[in-house]
Formats: C-alpha cells, sequence, structure tokens
C-alpha cells in the first residue's frame, strides 16, 4: 500500500477513527497491530508469514540473549539470530544477483552450468524489518536495553505500519516505552502530524512529477517509435508512464 | 504555535482547495467536457479480468485505437447478446495480450484482434502499453485493486481527474513551452479528440466530428509520426512473429476458442501510405494463411469499405454504430460465429 494512494488514505481514516474510539490500550494496541499486518498483506499476503517467522524469533532469540550468561551460548544465539535474519534478507534481496555471478563464474571456468531463472518476489520493506529486528538482538546481546516483555509490544514494533516499508530503522528504546504506557496525541500532535503528512504529498504531487519530467521527454521519445507506422492515441501512454510516480 | 491558530489555517485550506476544486470543475465543464477514465492498467486489468466465462456470451476485442474508436459496445451486445471485453490500447502493439490469453488456461473464448500493420508488425516499438498492462494485471496487488475501486466513483464524477488532460504534467505539457533544442518534443493531441468510458470504449466528441480544425490539426499530429518511417523487417523477424502469432492462436484453438482478424478502416491518402510501406499481400494475407484464420478487411466488404474517418485515421461515433452493426453480421456470415441474438 502505497501513501499517496486511495486505499492509504481510507485505511488510515479507518485506524485514526478506530484509535480514537473509547477502547483499552491494549485493544487501541491490537487494533493498530491488525492494521499493520493489513498494511502488509495489501501487497502481498504470503509475505506476512516472512514477518511473523522474524517477530518470533527474535522474540525469543532477543530474550534468550538477555538472560543467557555462557558466552558460547550466547554467541551461538546471536549467530542464529544473524543467520536467519541476514540468511532471508541475502535470499529475497540478492539471491539473483549471487546466483548469475556464480552462473558466470562456473560458465568461466569451462563448465557449462544454466540453472532456470529463480524469478524471486523482493518482499516489501524486507530490509527494513531485517535491521529493525537484528538492532534488537544485537541491543540484547550488549545488554544495551532490556528485552520487550509482551509479545504484543514487539509485534507493534517490527511491524508498526509508519515505519514498515519505509522506515526509519527504529530501535527499541525509542518505540517500545511509547507502547507500553497509554497514548493519546493532543489536537496540536494530530494537526501537525497531518500538516506534515499533507507537505510529503504536495512534494510527491508536484515536486517529484515536475522533476520526472526530464526523464518524461526521453520515454517520449520512445513513445514516438511507437507511433511510426501506427496511429492512435498516443500522449496518454506516455503521460501516465511519467505520471504514475 | 497554539492549536487554534493551526485548526482555523487547516479549515482555511479545506475551504481553498474545495472552492479552487469546484471551480476548475465548472469551468472544465462550461466548455463541454465530460468525464473520461484514465485508461492505465488498472482500467485495463479490470476488464482483462473480465475474460473468463461463458465463452458464448462473451467476445474479447485486443488491438490498438482503431478498434477502441470503431466498436460501439453498447450497440453490439444489443445485437449479438454476447458481452465485450475491449483490451485493446491506443498504440498498443497486442501481440503481447495475444501470448498472454494464448498461454492463459483458462481463457477459452472468441477473440477479435485488430491488425493495424504499423504496430501489429513491428518488432521492437509499439508494445510498451501491452507489456505494462499484462504485468500489471498478473502482479496486481489487493491494495491496488482497492485503489481502483475507490477511484471508479471519484473518476465517474469528476471532470478534473482526467489525467491525460488535466493532471499537472498533461496541463504543463499543453503549454507547448519549446524545449531545449535537440529534446524531442510529443505533440499534444486535441482536448476534443475523444473520451474514453470504463468499458474501455473511446469516442469522438461531437465537437471533434464538427470541427474540421481540430480534425487537421489531429492529421498534422498523424503526419508528424509518419517522418520517420520505420525501418522493414529482416525476413527473418517476420517469419518470427509469423510463427509466435501461429503459435499462439493455435493454443486458443486447442481449446476449443475462437480467433478471427479484423483490419479496420483507415482512410486515403493514409490508408495507401499504410498499403506501401505494409503490402496487404506479405502482411494481411499471409498473417491469414499462417495462422488458418478468417480475417474481415474493411476493404473487401462494400458496406464497411468506404467510411470516411474525420482524422483518416478512427471511425465517428455515428460510423462506428454502422461499422459494429456490419461486422457483427460478418462474424456470423464469414466467420461463422453464433451469437445468443439473431437480430442480424
Amino acid at each position: 500500500m502505497v501513501f499517496n494512494s486511495y486505499t492509504f488514505f481510507a485505511f488510515f481514516a479507518a485506524v485514526l477513527l478506530m484509535h480514537n474510539l473509547p477502547f483499552s490500550w491494549r485493544v487501541k494496541k491490537v487494533n493498530l497491530l491488525l492494521a499493520s499486518y493489513v498494511f502488509y498483506a495489501a501487497w502481498n499476503p504470503p509475505f506476512i508469514l516472512l514477518l511473523w517467522l522474524s517477530t518470533v524469533i527474535d522474540f525469543f532469540v532477543g530474550r534468550a540473549l538477555y538472560n543467557q550468561e555462557n558466552p558460547h551460548k550466547k554467541k551461538l544465539l546471536l549467530v542464529v539470530s544473524l543467520i536467519g535474519n541476514l540468511g532471508m534478507l541475502c535470499f529475497f534481496k540478492y539471491g539473483t544477483f549471487f546466483l548469475d555471478n556464480f552462473v558466470l563464474l562456473v560458465n568461466a571456468l569451462g563448465m557449462d552450468f544454466h540453472p532456470a531463472k529463480p524469478n524471486i518476489i523482493l518482499p516489501a520493506g524486507i530490509s527494513f524489518y531485517t535491521f529493525t529486528t537484528l538492532c534488537y538482538t544485537i541491543d540484547m546481546y550488549e545488554k544495551k536495553s532490556e528485552p520487550v516483555k509482551s509479545m504484543l509490544d514487539f509485534s507493534l514494533f517490527v511491524t508498526f505500519f509508519p515505519h514498515l516499508v519505509a522506515g526509519p530503522i527504529v530501535r527499541p528504546p525509542q518505540l517500545v516505552p511509547q507502547f507500553e504506557t497509554p497514548r493519546s496525541a493532543t489536537t496540536k500532535q494530530m494537526m501537525d502530524g497531518l500538516l506534515l503528512l499533507n507537505q510529503s504529498l504536495g512534494y510527491v504531487a508536484i515536486h517529484v512529477r515536475i522533476c520526472l519530467r526530464s526523464q518524461s521527454h526521453v520515454d517520449n521519445h520512445s513513445a514516438y517509435k511507437n507511433w511510426r507506422g501506427g496511429h492512435g492515441h498516443g500522449h496518454c501512454t506516455v503521460d501516465r508512464a511519467t505520471t504514475r510516480y | 504555535m497554539t492549536d487554534q491558530p493551526l485548526v482555523k489555517a487547516s479549515l482555511l485550506m479545506a475551504t481553498m482547495v474545495v472552492l479552487v476544486v469546484l471551480g476548475a470543475e465548472i469551468m472544465i465543464r462550461a466548455h463541454g467536457v465530460t468525464p473520461c477514465f484514465d485508461e492505465g492498467p488498472p482500467l485495463w486489468s479490470n476488464s482483462r479480468a473480465q475474460v473468463y466465462g461463458d465463452s458464448e456470451r462473451m467476445v474479447v476485442f485486443i488491438g490498438s485505437s482503431r478498434i477502441k474508436f470503431d466498436l460501439n459496445i453498447a450497440l453490439w451486445e444489443q445485437l449479438t447478446g454476447t458481452k465485450a471485453v475491449q483490451l485493446a490500447i491506443e498504440g498498443g502493439n497486442p501481440r503481447p495480450a495475444l501470448y498472454d490469453l494464448a498461454n492463459d488456461p483458462d481463457f477459452k473464448g472468441c477473440l477479435v484482434v485488430d491488425v493495424t500493420e504499423g504496430i501489429f508488425f513491428d518488432n521492437d516499438h509499439g508494445r510498451g502499453g501491452f507489456k505494462r498492462s499484462v504485468k500489471y494485471y498478473h502482479d496486481q496487488t489487493p491494495a491496488q485493486k482497492v485503489s481502483f475501486w475507490l477511484n471508479r466513483p471519484l473518476e465517474s464524477a469528476l471532470v478534473i481527474l482526467d489525467e491525460e488532460n488535466f493532471s499537472l504534467n498533461a496541463c504543463l505539457n499543453a503549454l507547448e513551452i519549446p524545449s531545449r533544442p535537440g529534446v524531442f518534443m510529443m505533440p499534444v493531441f486535441p482536448l476534443d479528440f475523444s473520451r474514453a468510458s470504463f468499458n474501455r470504449e473511446t469516442r469522438m466528441t461531437d465537437r471533434f466530428v464538427s470541427d474540421t480544425s481540430l480534425q487537421e490539426r489531429q492529421k498534422a499530429i498523424w503526419a508528424f509520426f509518419d517522418k520517420e518511417p520505420p525501418k522493414p523487417l529482416r525476413s527473418t523477424e517476420l517469419d518470427s512473429i509469423f510463427s509466435s502469432v501461429k503459435e499462439a492462436v493455435d493454443k486458443i484453438q486447442s481449446r476449443g476458442g475462437k480467433v478471427v482478424f479484423v483490419r479496420t478502416p483507415s482512410t486515403d491518402p493514409m490508408y495507401s501510405d499504410e498499403m506501401k510501406l505494409y503490402p496487404r499481400e506479405k502482411y494481411w494475407d499471409r498473417l491469414l494463411k499462417e495462422t488458418n484464420c478468417t480475417g474481415i478487411h474493411f476493404k473487401d466488404y462494400p458496406a464497411i469499405s468506404n467510411f470516411k474517418c474525420p482524422e483518416l485515421s478512427h471511425l465517428s461515433p455515428k460510423d462506428a454504430q454502422t461499422f459494429t452493426r456490419h461486422f457483427a453480421g460478418l462474424l456470423e456470415t464469414e466467420a461463422h460465429w453464433k451469437f445468443p441474438n439473431t437480430k442480424l
């Protein structure tokens, strides 16, 4: 779900409404967590399993890291977390890159190796949530902060939709304490937030599109070639190509 | 900053936005402009999803702009009793859509392929619209689907949301500000040339049909596109196109589907120029021979052979009705397609 889409407007309005209904703080957090899962699943539902996997592994590994006194076991736990997180990131983000280079290498060595194209889809925001959970386990390893007590708070820390797919990478002490006690936004905070949201949308709507006009000239030339020998409604294709950003 | 001034500023901003949007909407509508749907990949994907179901009651159309202008969908559906799914794209080479339908085991329906030689027999360019749309259809996310359905009532109600003509870039393009030397500038089509509806039918506006100066402007744009003639395809490239099209047609027919090619009307001098570049025997006739399909070439049937396209390339709404009526009849007599309605 991209931020400058009708879906996000409807989603955000619904979340805002739910969050301001007279529910308990726990119910509000559950609402936020469910909303964050909906936000992520709206892109590609099956990848929510990866998010759950990352959340569950690091919640328990993080707690074990903090409580473990044996330095060898502690290191082993850290390695498990690093392999789990970075392995997943490497597979999805760099799998094709590694495979292509491996094929180039073995072909250069004279071996005839041509594997099927892996067609790996990159899960949205995988870098952000991987490094967010890694931050947590490393903090636990170094005992820089206390382990998160509740699974609900940790899940929300990893999944909270404003930072889930576009960052920034947050560290537990920055966000988790905000989930532990009830919070409500003042009118000023609410208006400031909406102002920032508007400013960003304005930036996307005007500034980015105008900057991309230079790109549109390149696209125009391609579209012009499309039209050689054929006729129709050419400019719409060109404009759409550029204004979709 | 205190809370109060921010609330007041927000209210002022909201009021200004509403007033500006309403003012622009009223001004545009006062010029006779009606709502138009953005024909990008989301709308195409919505139509693409409709190609399944009762193959006896549905006909799918792919091609370039001509079939979008020339087929009156409401009349087609009334005459034949079949639903028309319009998948043609302006300026788009329909071959990627043909391959996509051929590779979809669930598509077993009737397919009409509109052939504009300069686009259909292009090995490199002209595919952009279809390739992007086919990819979008297969990769569409739930969020994109929701956005599409939220967008629909808004686009139906507000002319100002016509991205092709009133988006920021479209308005900047319309100013036709000269660019740096050497930078290619795409010509701007007249606003009144056409409007697109939700079912992806495109119609010339009444103003365009009656205003010869607009028609001349559009003809000049076609002439601009024709300034640089396409490089002729090598025979191996042409063989490859015929071979891949035949393979796709065979796949559809092997599942019980039907395929017919149609050459929609264009008017001289454009038609004669097209035939010089793409001689009928070498392209159209060979296409039918290689694929063993029925083809309906407008020049072969007196009832549809002498239309006068206002800008040489597309039919006016009135002629589109005549074409639709005869074309549906020809599919029954020439291709032996059976439609639920027998009013033809």
